[in-house]
């Protein structure tokens, strides 16, 4: 059963790669795409697929897992199945550092500084956290200083973005950051993101038995052999630079910490055993194919606007349903 | 066996002392705030208590977790649950600290708890499609398939129904019998006289303690619970033989 449910995930993920690697204004064959991996194919098609598809995916596929995976973490770590990766302001945080970098002309000095402010901000908001949960905050202490947090970012987004009102272009870009995008990716991205997501991610599974003791109550928990203040502090560290790095390369992108993990509970059931490694393979599979949307749909889509066209409607009717599977 | 001295916490718990021999089934008796959950949950350590806890003469805390979960098993009195894990995984995560390397649980004792609890029919079932009655014999269910020598069970038969919270008292003389020591928070001064100690707190003192016809006497009831005591005929239900 688990098995079967990781594989039919990693077949989803390899059709998605596949489709949005052949798919786009000019399209390519599977076995093209074979070639040029292999290291043939001639020039035109080698350049669309090294240089443009496979680092806008590969980009695509850190910013899915690490969400889903962040996600899944928040849920743990507060007991509430609609909690989201963002609620402690660290992709609040990450969105300031961004703007601040389009607002001051950072972003066009090099294709680092956007990506590095964005991560200095989701920074200054994770020792904001740390800081608070430090002090031995209650998990509702660190929930309302999340919203907190929030709030602060919001504004101070708010008021660079109003300064900069009359540039349309810079303003723009904030608007356009703000919505989440993965256009015009490339192996600097992926540098910044993939390797850190991947260590993350194999850096939390062996905690999957202890999140699920977790998930039925702190003090039980404790009490049959979880070092819980360790963990909460494993879980607050490791999502936070889960949501910071994706925020970093892909902008703000909603709704996928929350849903990829909630319907993957739905049909597997809860045991972090298997949700966490099927969130990481599901949650890059869904960005993969909203980019794919994105990239392949005429106007003017944002991947935040399509994973929220996505998941608005579900979370709706997860709240109808009381949010318990 | 488990002892006590001097357990304080700020505010809730003043100075209590106690000394409970393996194969001994005691009760903490008190009215509400009474410091009851307070004291068994700094038994298990699970919050910040001055004093000295000891088992078989090494201090408690100082004991590592994954070891101090293989002596001490802690039932609390919320028996909320928001993620649906089937029944039976949950009375599985008694065995958390039995596991061997890479090899998960053991998976010991597991069929044995459900059916003492009787929730052998419901092991399927989502903690969260449960009674808040089954709920709790599930988190029983999982402290008792620890096997740890010291149970301590805050209210658990509260919410459960007669039958069930009978079979939880037998249960806790069966474990009495294979030598472990039960401690108990209760609110049922009836079934006081099934124990063999009783702790009566009060404003987060220990007021009295010793068997129970010693301990509950007109004085102490009328004093910490301000009830008067009479002797009338009682309806008596115990399980059928």
């Amino acid at each position: 059963m688990s098995l079967r449910a990781v594989l039919l995930l990693v077949a989803l993920l390899a059709l998605a790669l596949l489709a949005s690697l052949a798919l786009g204004e000019v399209h390519l064959a599977p076995g093209e795409i074979l070639r040029v991996l292999a290291g043939g194919g001639d020039a035109m098609t080698r350049t669309i697929l090294l240089d443009f598809r496979l680092p806008r995916a590969l980009v695509a596929m850190a910013v899915g897992a690490a969400l889903a995976a962040s996600g899944v973490l928040m849920q743990s770590f507060f007991r509430n199945p609609l909690a989201s990766p963002g609620l402690l302001g660290v992709s609040s945080g990450g969105a300031l550092g961004a703007v601040i970098a389009f607002a001051f002309g950072w972003a066009s000095l090099s294709m680092w500084s956007l990506p590095l402010a964005s991560i200095a901000g989701a920074f200054l908001a994770t020792l904001a956290v740390l800081a608070i949960a430090r002090e031995g905050a209650s998990t509702e202490h660190l929930l309302l200083a999340g919203v907190a947090m929030n709030a602060l970012f919001g504004a101070a987004t708010s008021f660079v973005l109003t300064l900069k009102a009359g540039h349309f272009e810079v303003g723009g870009q904030i608007l356009f950051w703000l919505m989440g995008g993965l256009e015009s990716r490339t192996w600097e991205h992926v540098a910044i993101s993939l390797p850190g997501v991947l260590l993350a991610c194999l850096l939390v599974l062996p905690s999957a038995r202890a999140l699920n003791l977790l998930a039925m109550g702190e003090l039980g928990a404790q009490s049959l052999g979880v070092n819980v203040k360790r963990l909460r502090w494993e879980l607050i560290i490791l999502s936070t630079l889960l949501t910071a790095l994706a925020t970093a390369v892909g902008g703000v992108v909603g709704f996928v910490g929350l849903i990829v993990p909630h319907l993957l509970r739905l049909a597997f059931g809860p045991d972090h055993r298997r949700l966490l490694p099927l969130s990481m393979l599901g949650g890059a599979a869904f960005v993969l194919l909203c980019d794919l949307l994105v990239r392949t749909l005429p106007g003017q889509l944002r991947l935040g606007v399509v994973t929220a066209l996505a998941g608005g409607p579900f979370f709706l009717w997860m709240l109808r349903r009381g949010g318990r599977p | 066996m488990i002892a006590a001295s001097g357990l304080r916490v700020e505010g809730r718990l003043r100075d209590v002392s106690l000394e409970l021999p393996a194969g001994c089934l005691a009760a903490v008796l008190g009215p509400n705030g009474a410091g009851k959950s307070t004291l068994l949950q700094a038994l298990a350590g699970l919050l910040p208590a001055e004093g000295e806890i000891r088992w078989r003469g090494e201090e408690l805390r100082r004991i590592p977790f994954l070891d101090r979960a293989r002596i001490l098993a802690w039932v609390g009195q919320e028996s909320h649950a928001d993620f649906g894990f089937p029944v039976r995984e949950v009375v599985a995560q008694g065995r958390y600290a039995h596991r061997e390397a890479g090899h998960g649980e053991d998976g010991h004792g597991i069929e044995e708890a459900l059916a003492a609890f009787d929730l052998t029919d419901l092991s399927d079932r989502p903690v969260t499609r449960l009674s808040g009655g089954e709920r709790r014999r599930v988190f029983l269910a999982r402290a008792l398939a620890t096997g740890a020598p010291i149970q301590l069970w805050d209210e658990p038969t509260s919410h459960l129904d007669v039958r069930h919270g009978l079979e939880v008292l037998e249960l806790a003389n069966g474990l009495k019998a294979q030598g472990a020591t039960v401690l108990m928070s209760l609110h049922d001064l009836r079934a006081a006289h099934c124990f063999d100690r009783v702790l009566v707190l009060h404003k987060g003192a220990c007021v009295a303690q010793g068997p129970p016809d010693e301990v509950l006497t007109p004085e102490v009831l009328l004093e910490v619970f301000g009830v008067k005591a009479r002797l009338a005929q009682d309806l008596i239900l115990e399980l059928p033989r």
